[in-house]
């Protein structure tokens, strides 16, 4: 019996517009023929379920490994097979008779029906999320169906109808289709070729006028051929390729630990209609800061877990992207749920850095902290940064010999170290903190009114997510609210932890960098120094910063910075380059969450690769990559506006402010550029 | 413009080739933690299935069924 096999979709449609002129009905093969899966195995789709059903009975006080349950599942499947031969020719399996038996002995009499209905849900969800249409096979399908085609879908599977016709509806193909045939329905099935004569007389359907399109020679080819059926075979070597890497990369991810992150990466990456030319700020989003951001909230849910943290406070305006990818990657990652609660905060260091002072004054560390940025030289640029009155203060600071303009920064001209004497000397005044305290009272009040709005006081552990860098943010924050009885546990989960100034840890004050930190000596990972304020324009939320918090008649109410002046509008320039990459990273959360859900890899796993990001991306960057990825503006209003005196701490250019001639044509520059970074971590 | 994936099923921007050049960087200077790195062998055979995979499976897919005993003797050899 012979029957035409096509090597690719443009020739099979080719083929298939000629035939199909003269047939009334056109049927598809499901699975890798109008769908095809990102896996190379259906079977690894099963193991995430497998997980899904040990939490849940480990919810209900039974404990089952997964390996056990899917081992079972096996077996039952398995028996359920032998049992359909004894009366069918094909030895086929329904999905809810099998399942309900798998649950049923697990969970003895604890199992219910809405149990069965939740693990099909995540099986179906898995199952989708691992499907992609081929974009070529379904336009043609839908020309079909246009012109009056009757169409059928026809699988030989253990899914029932119902099931199949979910996944069509995810994948957006229901609306063509007459009718979905699954061999679990019937036990009659393609392998045997009992399933055609079946439909044909099901839905009164003549043989001389169907065409079936399918991908296995026997079940969709010789035994179509066999019942009279015209028949096209896609045998796609592309396929078989992607395939075959898929394979290699799951495989060698259990022997090597680097490719672990891009097997993730592999199974991530959109295909079909999904991969679409984009632009290269999108690629960068998706294939680079995207994986990063989801190997980051994977590792603070373990955090959470461990420390018994029941809320997570994302802190603007960098944690609007992560609560974004938190949402879109908890309900495939976490189908269990037990998950803590998340708020985006909004704070940010001027805002808090006054209302920390309502209760311990103004510390000498915090000062400090205001005089370290470059462009910060006296008392004002203190006033600025902690909202205080400088005019007021103004009778202490000459009681100590100073004046609002007297130059307290060793990086600038007319500095003398008595100056800092005096200011230290100022602050132990208990007349200055008095007033200082005074001064800021009242957005420490408003700011405690959002906070118990915002539930921060209700749980007694707290995660406190933000991108980095120094702390500062918590610091300000805890010093805000730590004279308070009900004050949580709070737990600071930064990106990258840099600690230029020493953080104050505490019992309940603690600190730490998940992809970087300081602390532990990480050569790859410290290459975040080379642009660590990419992540931060890359994750910003498109909303101006937070001024302060203001009491009102009402309770508080937040201020934020204008967004008309040139800052403002250099800003919203910058959100503009950016949204493309935002675009990108967001769009890779659904994605990432079904891989590693599907991977189940641990931070520890991904750390290799997440090494590897750093380096090629930061260290080792391409010239294009660097001008594409480089912000056009920053804003800092921590930093001021003065200069510094000329050659003080400057010289420095770092390699992504080189320029792309530089970038592009210098052979050793970015060797020459590690070196000199491996030698400043060492001397740390 | 381009697309996140390419033709070859390699990552824009993240190529095999790029992976295998930071290993090789990787051998001359310190560059942290990569595990032992992605290994040579398999940066081979993914390199050689990236760049190289689509004619050996169209060759295969149209005359595969004519090189089973090629097949067999491979699976003969192997350990």
């Amino acid at each position: 019996m012979k029957f035409p096999t096509y090597y690719s979709l443009a020739s099979l449609i080719k083929a298939g517009k000629k035939k199909a002129k003269n047939k009334q009905v056109i049927s598809f093969d499901l699975f890798d023929t109008l769908l095809i899966r990102r896996i190379h195995d259906p079977d690894i789709v099963k193991l995430p379920v497998a997980r899904y059903i040990s939490d849940l009975a480990a919810q209900q006080g039974i404990s089952k490994g997964w390996q056990n349950i899917q081992q079972l599942r096996d077996a039952i499947e398995q028996r359920h097979r032998q049992e359909t031969a004894k009366n069918f020719v094909d030895q086929e399996a329904c999905y809810p008779h099998f399942m309900q038996e798998l649950l049923e002995i697990i969970f003895q009499s604890k199992f219910n029906e809405s149990l069965l209905q939740q693990v099909t849900d995540y099986e179906l969800a898995m199952e989708s999320t691992m499907l992609v249409p081929r974009q070529a096979l379904v336009e043609w399908m839908k020309e079909l169906a246009q012109t009056g085609k009757r169409i059928f879908v026809i699988s030989d599977i253990y899914l029932p109808s119902s099931h199949l016709q979910r996944l069509l509806q995810q994948a957006g193909l229901n609306g063509f289709i007459e009718q979905v045939i699954s061999s679990a329905d019937t036990f009659f099935a393609k392998a045997s070729g009992k399933a055609y004569p079946m439909i044909a007389e099901k839905f009164a359907i003549s043989c001389q006028s169907w065409l079936h399109v399918g991908d296995n020679p026997v079940a969709d080819g010789l035994r179509a051929a066999e019942t009279g059926i015209d028949t096209l075979i896609i045998h796609d070597p592309r396929e078989d390729q992607r395939k075959a890497l898929v394979k290699r990369y799951y495989h060698y991810s259990e022997i090597k630990p680097l490719l672990r992150g891009r097997a993730l990466q592999q199974l991530m990456a959109p295909l079909e209609g999904e991969n679409r030319a984009v632009s290269e700020l999108y690629v960068e989003g998706y294939n680079f800061l995207g994986p990063l951001i989801g190997i980051f909230l994977q590792q603070i849910r373990i955090l959470c877990q461990e420390k018994k943290i029941s809320k997570i406070f994302f802190l603007s305006r960098e944690g609007w992207m992560f609560k974004q990818y938190w949402d879109k990657t908890v309900a495939t990652l976490y189908p269990t749920g037990d998950l803590p609660e998340t708020e985006y905060l909004y704070v940010s260091r001027m805002a808090l850095a006054g209302a920390s002072c309502a209760h311990q004054g103004l510390t000498k560390t915090n000062a400090y902290i205001a005089l370290t940025p470059r462009g910060n030289r006296d008392f004002r640029d203190i006033c600025r940064i902690f909202s205080l009155d400088a005019e007021k203060l103004l009778p202490h600071l000459v009681a100590h010999g100073l004046t609002t303009d007297t130059c307290l920064s060793p990086a600038h001209e007319g500095y003398r170290a008595e100056y800092r004497e005096n200011f230290d000397a100022l602050l132990l005044d208990q007349a200055f903190q008095d007033e200082v305290k005074r001064q800021t009272k009242g957005s420490n009040e408003a700011m405690q009114r959002y906070f118990t709005e915002a539930g921060l006081f209700a749980h007694e552990n707290i995660a406190i997510v933000d991108i980095g860098w120094l702390g500062t943010i918590q610091r300000f924050l805890f010093e805000a609210i730590a004279h308070r009885p009900d004050c949580p546990n709070c737990f600071g989960m930064l990106f990258g932890a840099i600690r230029a100034i020493p953080y104050p840890e505490g019992r309940k004050n603690t600190i730490r960098g998940i992809m970087f930190d300081s602390q532990r000596f990480d050569l790859a990972g410290s290459t975040l120094y080379y642009a660590q304020d990419i992540f931060e324009e890359a994750c910003r939320a498109p909303h101006p910063t937070l001024n302060g918090y203001r009491l009102t008649e009402e309770g508080y109410a937040l201020e934020f910075r204008r967004a008309d002046d040139a800052s403002g509008l250099a800003e919203q320039e910058q959100d503009r380059y950016f949204a493309p990459l935002q675009q990108g990273i967001l769009d890779s959360a659904e994605k990432f969450a079904a891989a590693a859900a599907l991977l189940n890899f641990s931070f520890d796993d991904w750390k290799p690769w997440i090494n590897f990001l750093f380096l090629s991306k930061l260290a080792f960057p391409h010239a294009r990559e660097v001008a594409n990825i480089r912000y056009r503006h920053h804003l800092d209003d921590f930093q001021g506006n003065k200069k510094p005196v000329a050659g003080a701490g400057k010289a420095f250019i770092p390699l992504w402010n080189q320029s792309p001639t530089q970038l592009k044509f210098n052979p050793l520059l970015r060797i020459r550029y590690f070196i000199n970074h491996i030698r400043q971590r060492i001397n740390e | 413009m381009s697309k996140i994936l390419k033709k070859n099923y390699d990552l824009q921007g993240l190529e095999i080739s790029r992976l295998a050049k930071i290993t090789l960087v990787g051998k001359i200077l310190p560059l942290g933690n990569l595990a032992g790195g992605p290994g040579a062998r398999f940066i081979i055979i993914l390199g050689f299935l990236h760049y190289f995979g689509y004619p050996i499976y169209w060759l295969l897919a149209r005359f595969g069924h004519r090189v089973k005993i090629l097949r067999q003797i491979n699976a003969r050899l192997r350990p």
